[in-house]
């Protein structure tokens, strides 16, 4: 019975203008959004081909991610060239940073489709599904049948989630497979698996918000009213709570601005310089001194800002917005916990690269060739551990509490 | 009549529960981030002035020539609109090795953000049925069977609309400016209150847009069910897709060299090249000079040198010809070897302006990119604000460079003449330090002007548009 009434579910959403509508933005969308990163993602990776560094050159640079195509996240950080001179990391920004109205707004990949756009539609499909039923009387039809409500509310949720899921993943598969037409675009096994993780990830969000369309349209006597609920907690999921439980968390994380930091670090740059050409003698050791007086400021900052991260995080996971998008970017390997990995990575290549021009200057070699930087990204198993399964977890955990909750309301539902 | 169908859309919108809960929400988040911006800005002008003092430290301590720019930096202190609107000055840093890349992820929620996602929703929620609504209803039959004219009634709804969208608004940002206003920290200058009044003109005119929209969709479609889709769509299109679309398209079609290239490019044209240049040009100088003076020919040690050029004014002539010819070849090196520098990074910041300007062009078909232009110019905290910081620091160099540093170099030196002059430690607390000023709001309206006209041009053909739909709707 349950499967009938999918089925039916299935049939009218082909036929509603809702579903063209719908069909219409979802193809649209993913498609250019492919489109925009990949020849971004094309656009990269011929920079990294110039500006690769050549054998022996103590540069740390990362090879664009192929996955940034559908989760940009930090990209344009990670790809920064980090080279390394004697006392310091020269850090040089790509293209992004000279074009200042991309800082205006947020980069329009898979994710952000998912997130904004198709967590708009998934609310769509479940907006109107009792009390509309209820207006045109189809409800009390349906119930007469002595069906139990139980299977109807799940023949409706798997009905419409077939409707969303099944255009979604195919539009975004066949996304995927033009992609993979160009051979700059090289996916490796794991990559696939991190890409099939984030479509379940996505299916588990976009289930979310088809769960709390039916349970505000099953406390709601009127479709209208439960479209403008619905749209408002939708901009408090998706918008409000992400971006003020930053700022809010930055009330309770004391972190210095990072302006604060590197006038800190100028500063005790230039003392020391000062007092070693005052000093004379050793520079070999004034050098490793600054290095790890810089080191240690950088840690500390770094602490906090982990911190930082940690409890806007914790904030932030009451909308499943964020969690989804922390989840997703970090399989993707673009999150915010790589970058901090890279950078303490990157520091811990700068200490072996300065130990060994003292070294060198000790023994008077000249001309060196500095072993490459070596990045290891992490796998699977530690980006779960370190947060990605709660999320993953909670994600879940939200869409059965939703459903559960809508199968209560839909009970007590008065169908006249 | 007018008046009468004013009221009636009034009435009927401030009744209805979609009103009450705009009001509400709209309230509660205005309130919420003024405040939660507020102390924000609190904190980070308590950091400032501790930065500063620290700088004030160290100039009387460490302060030398040599590094002094690596110090004195154009910093721009937090200003009181940050209160409300955040624009570029959020802090993500990729230019250093430590930055803060967590509002690239979640973007800082902001007055901008508050009128261009949230109040915008809020007028199609208002508007979408506003005319299929009412025919579903049957009153709109009713309201033309009485012989109003059709005009009448779609110039009644967009002012009765306008009206309730306005003032809620204007209500939630007054509560959040008493919040904004009640710190003590916070003082709030009066140039501002005419930024922050055109900004709400701004407000106004995006609304509207919003308004209009949902007002001709809601006369284009019989069914409000199919009326909210459409709106939505296009709201979706307008708000949240074009916008972000535009620098990645303005970089496909107007691209820049690799910045990265480009700087390792300079350095290697002003280091290696440089001295590999210099060192051919002194070679081939020096010959010329050899040949004329044959005594250099001959390969002396530094003392013996020095001696010689000391007894023999001959050899002095030749020796000085030889230093000039040196000179000569360094000199023109350097000239060379700028030259092609300048001409690399003048194609590069050509190429960068020019996808700029593209992009801001593009996403200029988005109202919300129209108002966020508008909004951050005049709040200063926009890419208007980043140039006008470039040049007030040009300002200052001017005067650290000309005036300030070969003064006290001179001090310096009528002390003690053989110091080193770049590297000795001075007391430079009495530097004139660099202190930022806004804009005045005169020069900050200017680059507003194509943001509102875009916006006023959207509002005309919209109406324009809604009211040809609405003459031609079918109200059976």
């Amino acid at each position: 019975m349950t499967w009938t009434i999918a089925r039916k579910e299935i049939a009218s959403n082909l036929l509603s203008y809702k579903f063209f509508i719908v069909l219409l933005l979802m193809v649209l969308l993913v498609a250019t959004s492919l489109f925009i990163m990949y020849r971004d993602f094309d656009q990269s990776i011929a920079d990294y081909q110039i500006i690769r560094p050549k054998p022996g050159e103590p540069i740390a640079l990362v090879a664009p991610n192929p996955l940034s195509i559908f989760a940009k996240g930090l990209e344009n950080a990670i790809t920064r060239s980090f080279e390394i001179s004697v006392i310091r990391i020269d850090v040089r920004t790509g293209q992004a940073s000279g074009n200042v109205i991309y800082s205006f707004f947020t980069a329009p990949d898979f994710l952000y489709v998912v997130r904004v756009v198709l967590s708009l539609v998934a609310l769509l499909f479940g907006f109107d599904q009792v009390s509309r039923e209820r207006e045109q009387g189809t409800l009390k039809l349906l119930l007469g049948s002595s069906v139990s409500r139980a299977k109807v509310l799940a023949g409706k949720w798997i009905g419409n989630f077939l409707s969303l899921a099944v255009p979604f993943f195919f539009v975004t598969l066949l996304g995927t497979a033009v992609l993979l037409l160009d051979p700059v675009v090289h996916f490796s096994a794991g990559q696939f698996a991190r890409l099939g993780l984030i479509l379940v990830l996505s299916l588990f969000y976009l289930g979310f918000f088809l769960s709390l369309g039916m349970l505000v349209s099953a406390l709601t006597r009127r479709a209208a009213t439960s479209i403008i609920i619905l749209l408002f907690v939708w901009a408090v999921f998706v918008f409000i709570i992400p971006n003020l439980g930053t700022l809010a968390a930055r009330q309770f994380v004391s972190v210095p601005s990072v302006r604060a930091l590197t006038e800190k670090q100028e500063q005790t740059w230039t003392r020391e310089v000062l007092l070693g050409i005052s000093k004379g003698g050793n520079w070999a050791e004034h050098m490793q001194a600054l290095s790890r007086e810089e080191d240690q400021m950088e840690q500390d900052y770094r602490l906090k800002f982990e911190r930082l991260v940690r409890l806007s995080r914790d904030i932030n996971r009451i909308s499943p917005a964020a969690s989804f998008l922390d989840a997703s970017s970090e399989i993707a390997g673009t999150g915010i916990g790589e970058e901090i990995r890279l950078k303490s990575e990157i520091v811990r290549y700068k200490d072996s690269i300065i130990d060994q021009i003292i070294a060198n200057l000790s023994t008077g070699k000249r001309n060196v060739e500095y072993p490459a930087f070596v990045d290891r990204p992490r796998s699977l198993a530690e980006i779960f551990a370190s947060g990605a399964l709660f999320d993953t977890v909670w994600l879940i955990f939200l869409n059965i509490l939703l459903f559960a909750l809508a199968y209560v309301s839909f009970i007590r539902y008065d169908v006249r | 009549m007018m008046k009468t169908l004013v009221i009636k859309e009034i009435r009927t919108s401030i009744l209805s529960f979609r009103f009450l809960a705009s009001f509400v929400i709209l309230f509660v988040v205005v309130s919420v981030t003024a405040s939660v911006l507020t102390s924000n800005y609190l904190r980070r002008q308590a950091e400032y002035s501790q930065r500063q003092a620290e700088i004030d430290r160290y100039l009387g301590t460490y302060a030398h020539f040599n590094r002094i720019g690596a110090i004195l930096q154009a910093t721009q202190p937090p200003i009181p609109f940050q209160t409300l609107i955040r624009g570029l000055t959020a802090e993500i840093n990729l230019e250093e090795f430590d930055d803060d890349p967590l509002p690239v992820m979640f973007p800082l929620i902001d007055l901008t953000f508050i009128v261009t996602i949230l109040v915008s929703l809020i007028a199609l929620i208002l508007s979408y049925d506003v005319v299929c609504g009412e025919k579903e209803d049957g009153t709109l039959k009713q309201m033309l069977s009485n012989g109003l004219s059709r005009s009448k009634i779609v110039l009644a709804k967009f002012t009765g609309g306008a009206v309730t969208l306005i003032v809620p608004f204007l209500i939630s940002l007054s509560a959040g400016m008493l919040i904004i206003l009640l710190q003590p920290g916070v003082n709030w200058p009066a140039s501002d209150w005419g930024a922050l009044g055109l900004i709400v003109l701004g407000a106004f005119f995006y609304v509207a847009i919003f308004y209009l929209i949902g007002l001709l969709i809601s006369s284009l479609h019989a069914s409000s069910a199919s009326s909210i889709m459409t709106s939505l769509f296009i709201w979706v299109l307008l708000v949240l897709i074009v916008p972000n679309l535009s620098p990645y398209l303005s970089s496909f079609l107007s691209p820049t060299p690799s910045r990265i290239m480009i700087a390792r490019e300079v350095r290697r044209l002003t280091d290696v090249d440089r001295d590999d240049l210099g060192r051919k040009l002194e070679a081939k100088y020096r010959s010329e000079v050899v040949k004329q003076y044959p005594a250099l020919a001959e390969q002396l040690s530094e003392a013996e040198v020095k001696r010689r050029v000391a007894s023999d004014p001959e050899y002095r002539t030749a020796y000085e010809a030889m230093r000039a010819a040196e000179q000569k070849a360094w000199d023109e090196a350097n000239r060379i070897q700028d030259a092609k520098r300048n001409a690399l990074t003048a194609d590069l910041q050509q190429k960068e302006e020019a996808q700029t300007s593209l992009a801001r062009s593009i996403s200029m078909a988005s109202p919300l990119a129209d108002f966020a232009y508008l909004a951050t110019d005049l709040s200063s905290t926009g890419t208007r604000n980043t140039a006008h910081l470039g040049q007030l620091w040009q300002a200052w160099e001017s005067v650290f460079y000309r005036d300030y540093e070969p003064k006290k170099m001179a001090e310096l030196k009528a002390k003690d003449p053989t110091a080193d002059l770049w590297n000795t430690p001075i007391d430079m607390t009495d530097v004139p330090r660099f202190h930022y000023t806004e804009e005045a709001l005169g020069a900050r309206i200017k680059p507003i002007l194509p943001p509102f006209a875009v916006m006023l041009g959207y509002c005309i053909v919209l109406f324009a548009a809604a009211y040809v739909a609405f003459i031609g709707y079918d109200v059976r």
